[in-house]
């Protein structure tokens, strides 16, 4: 990996990242600019030491378990990825899981749709009220998405329990039953069905133009939107998807347990926010990933696991994971703004290089220098 | 005794000083590479309506800022009131007196009057907390003195503009100010609001207050102003009382070179060749009013004006980034469509925005990825992005436009500001477009990667590009255009055809000077 250094006009070369010497430094540079690296270690340090002192964790069923445990987080982290990658939050997703469920047990049991086409029509159910709830009220009205989310997530619990009846209503469909049961070729179909999804959201986050849209509007919608770029229809497409990939998720729920329940998935945005952001994707967009939220799944998953299997309080969990989530944040500004995060990073506080970029951008004052050579034309 | 600082950097003039209030005496400081203010001497009697005077980037408003404690100064000296004195952020500026009423008003909307006036720990207390009744009634004395047209408890966000700087003014009182800066007021108010807010000013002259005033407009500077004093290019260049002045005096220091009053074209010229653009009696909210011209093909036209006099609505009205008041836009035989960017960019409409930061770039994503933005902008969204083709466009970027970069995949934000203005331009000529506007196509660039950007343009339109070009440096415009419309309080004053080119020439209209 080499060291970025700008490459200016030969007048004025001068290195943007200081050069440091040898292969840690290198290493170092490699963590910086991936965060989700520095959580990757972390990740294998605790299997390692989990692997060592629980005889029970690295074993084929364990990780099973592991694996299928984190089904409904990683649906709903995924989706939430590409919603705050365009400088959003969706809030909603936590009742979208529970609300699905009952979807699918009125499309499979009320109106006797067949199991398959009844998923798929739950997960579009999910993407059209994603969409065209959260995603026009927001992309299109304007109105800010922590109000619309909030919103929304009050509006599909209530309906979950309007047509659940607060009762857990069970299922019994031979395909939920394998793809919850089911192996094939030794690895569960659920996580089959992760492993699909993932590589599809991989692919279209990072090689189609949708992709480029939804990191150009969360960087920078204005420049986006004067390029060309269809603002509101991104938002829209990217609310689709979360509620598409939450109600994915509230199916794969209901085949685990084999039931519809009004509470599922209740907790689950705290957890999926949690590995997004340890992921290394930013709140205000633009920055982050795919592959950093699945690291940021593993790595409460493990976690979890981990200490059940040490018979630890699960409370702990918890409070490894918020320091994590803090601890995480916290490095990666270090890692954009470096050193001087430590030595002065208060909120409003007024400095010199604020103050010219603020008057450069109103291109008042202190503005472009003039030019002191004249080009002939 | 006016003009005693005629040449470069010389002292403020030294007879004043005698009964001088305010005075700056060869202020310093650099932004980064670039030196806003290099020798600023300033002067100001006790209970006089004192007007900076400069061309954009002239070092008025850093003047401003650090009289008003926002900017520390790298060197030179503040005196008030025969005590140096060092206003290092707003607070202790206002507790020696010196209070700052700016365009952008500092004011907390959703507050009264009273509220914003005494803002902080400065209203009437009892022992059971804020004395609201005294705290109204104060305000109410300050506001009789203004013979203002609101109450104390109105909301602030109820008042217009003008009534708005009103209550900075009168929170300026409330703290006992003796020196008002006023930066660019009258900028958003009606010509009947500027008549209040000049009498106001004079009558609290009249009371004793010392007043700096900051204005583009000409005809304000004779109406209402004591002295004057010139900047150009961060230095004090002349400064004596305004009766001592006339228009093309006041223009001739600005710009730094005496020039006879070349002879403008108003309104649209009948053009030989014939139209690619025509834009007809376009409005775009209240900053453009109104305006009309045509231009052809492998043309360049260049908007001067100076700040907010309308050359940035302008393009944006053009290119659909803000719908349009009224008014058409005709590009060869399609008419544009108000407030759609996508139509524009499909009639071959391209838009170099003059906010790089905010409006150009997506500054975390690379090279690549800036420059295929727009051309990309109606692919299929489900289509794979194509690496080669925007592998050979940063390498096309590279070779044509000088850019230089790492690799395709570095982040535009790493790049210095000449090549990100670099990929900013490219990212729309790879459009090929058949109309290019451009607002400030240079802010924030060094001298080379300058040269570099009006070569290219240079290149393009002989190429048959035509140009639309916003621009407060006039000598870009020079360079470049083939026209020049100067613009004044959104409307176009002057048309110059290149014969009449001449910086002390548009810098008079620009400032509203007579045609």
């Amino acid at each position: 990996m080499t060291v970025t250094t700008d490459v200016e006009s030969p007048a004025q070369k001068r290195p943007l990242v200081r050069r440091r010497a040898g292969r840690t430094a290198s290493l170092l540079q490699w963590m910086s600019t991936n965060q989700y690296v520095a959580v990757f270690g972390l990740l294998i340090v605790m299997f390692v030491v989990f692997t060592v002192t629980q005889g029970r964790f690295f074993t084929a069923a364990n990780i099973r378990v592991l694996l299928t445990s984190v089904s409904i987080l990683w649906m709903v982290s995924l989706g939430l990825t590409v919603v705050m990658l365009t400088g959003g939050y969706d809030l909603s997703l936590a009742a979208m899981v529970g609300l699905s469920g009952f979807m699918f047990v009125g499309f499979f049991s009320t109106f006797g749709i067949p199991a398959l086409p009844a998923i798929i029509l739950t997960v579009l159910a999910g993407a059209l009220v994603g969409g065209a709830v959260n995603g026009l009220l927001i992309g299109w009205l304007g109105v800010p998405f922590l109000v619309v989310t909030i919103g929304t997530l009050s509006i599909f619990e209530g309906t979950t329990y309007l047509v659940s009846g607060t009762q857990t209503i069970s299922v019994t469909s031979g395909l939920l039953n394998s793809i919850g049961f089911s192996s094939a070729g030794g690895v569960p179909i659920t996580v089959w069905i992760m492993i699909g999804t993932l590589l599809v959201a991989y692919f279209v986050l990072r090689r189609t133009y949708f992709g480029r849209d939804v990191y150009a509007v969360g960087g920078n919608a204005a420049a986006a939107r004067l390029s060309g770029v269809h603002v509101t229809r991104t938002l829209v497409l990217a609310y689709a998807i979360s509620g598409g990939l939450a109600a994915l998720g509230g199916v794969l729920e209901v085949s685990r347990i084999s039931a519809a329940s009004p509470t599922i998935g209740n907790t689950v945005i705290f957890s999926a926010t949690a590995a997004v952001l340890i992921g290394g994707t930013v709140l205000g967009g633009g920055i982050g990933g795919i592959v950093g939220t699945v690291v940021g799944v593993l790595f409460l998953g493990v976690l979890q696991n981990g200490l059940a299997l040490s018979g630890l309080a699960s409370s702990w969990q918890e409070v490894v994971s918020g320091a994590i989530v803090v601890l995480a944040v916290l490095f990666h500004q270090f890692q954009h703004k470096g050193y001087p995060l430590l030595r002065r990073q208060r909120p409003g506080a007024h400095d010199d290089a604020a103050a010219r970029e603020a008057q450069f951008a109103r291109g008042r004052g202190t503005d472009a220098p003039r030019v002191d050579t004249h080009v002939s034309a | 005794m006016a003009r005693v600082c005629e040449g470069e950097g010389l002292s403020s003039d030294d007879e004043g000083t005698k009964d001088a209030y305010l005075s700056v005496v060869d202020l310093h400081k650099r932004f980064g590479g670039i030196a806003a203010l290099r020798g600023a001497h300033l002067t100001v009697h006790r209970g006089e309506i004192h007007s900076l005077v400069g061309a954009n980037g002239s070092g008025k408003s850093t003047l401003l800022n650090v009289l008003s404690g926002q900017v520390f100064p790298d060197a030179g000296a503040v005196v008030l009131d025969g005590r140096p004195v060092r206003p290092g952020s707003p607070t202790r500026a206002l507790a020696m007196g010196i209070a700052t009423v700016t365009q952008e008003t500092t004011l907390a909307p959703h507050l009264s009057v009273t509220e914003n006036v005494l803002l902080g720990p400065r209203k009437r207390r009892n022992w059971y907390g804020i004395d609201w009744r005294a705290s109204h009634e104060e305000v109410a004395r300050i506001l009789e003195q203004l013979e203002v047209d609101f109450e104390p408890k109105d909301l602030v966000s109820r008042l217009r503009t003008d009534q708005q700087q009103m209550v900075e003014i009168a929170r300026a009182l409330s703290m006992r100010a003796k020196v008002l800066l006023l930066d660019e007021p009258t900028s958003a108010l009606s010509q009947h609001e500027v008549e209040v807010l000049f009498r106001l000013i004079r009558s609290l002259r009249d009371r004793g207050m010392t007043i700096v005033f900051v204005s583009h407009r000409m005809s304000e500077l004779f109406e209402l102003v004591d002295r004057i004093t010139i900047l150009r290019d961060g230095q004090t260049v002349d400064a004596g009382p305004i009766v001592d002045y006339d228009v093309e005096r006041i223009v001739e220091k600005m710009v730094g070179r005496a020039g006879r009053l070349r002879q403008a074209v108003v309104g649209n010229d009948a053009q030989a060749r014939t139209p690619l653009l025509s834009v007809r009696d376009l409005c775009v909210g209240t900053q453009v009013r109104g305006v009309s011209f045509d231009l052809a093909q492998g043309e360049a036209v260049g908007i001067a004006g100076l700040g907010g006099s309308g050359g940035t609505a302008l393009l944006d009205g053009i290119f659909g980034s803000v719908a349009r008041a009224a008014g058409t836009v005709q590009l060869g035989s399609a008419l544009l469509r108000s407030g759609s960017i996508r139509h524009a960019m499909a009639n071959g409409v391209a838009y170099v925005p003059g906010d790089r930061k905010q409006l150009g770039l997506v500054p975390n994503m690379s090279v690549a990825e800036n420059l295929s933005m727009a051309l990309t902008s109606d692919a299929g969204r489900l289509r794979r992005v194509r690496v080669g083709r925007e592998r050979s466009l940063v390498q096309a970027a590279i070779t044509e436009f000088g850019l230089v970069a790492k690799d395709a995949r570095q982040s535009c934000s790493m790049l210095s500001g000449g090549n990100q203005q670099k990929v900013l331009i490219a990212k729309w000529l790879f459009e090929h477009p058949r109309v290019l506007l451009m607002d400030e196509p240079t802010r924030g660039v060094d001298v080379g990667a300058k040269r570099d950007i009006y070569d290219l343009l240079l290149k393009e339109k002989s190429k048959g590009l035509a140009m639309l070009i916003s621009s407060s440096e006039t000598e870009e415009l020079l360079l470049l255009c083939d026209r020049i419309l100067v613009m004044f309080r959104g409307a176009v004053v002057a048309e110059l055809q290149r014969d009449a080119f001449d910086e002390a020439t548009i810098m008079h209209y620009a400032m509203g000077g007579a045609v």
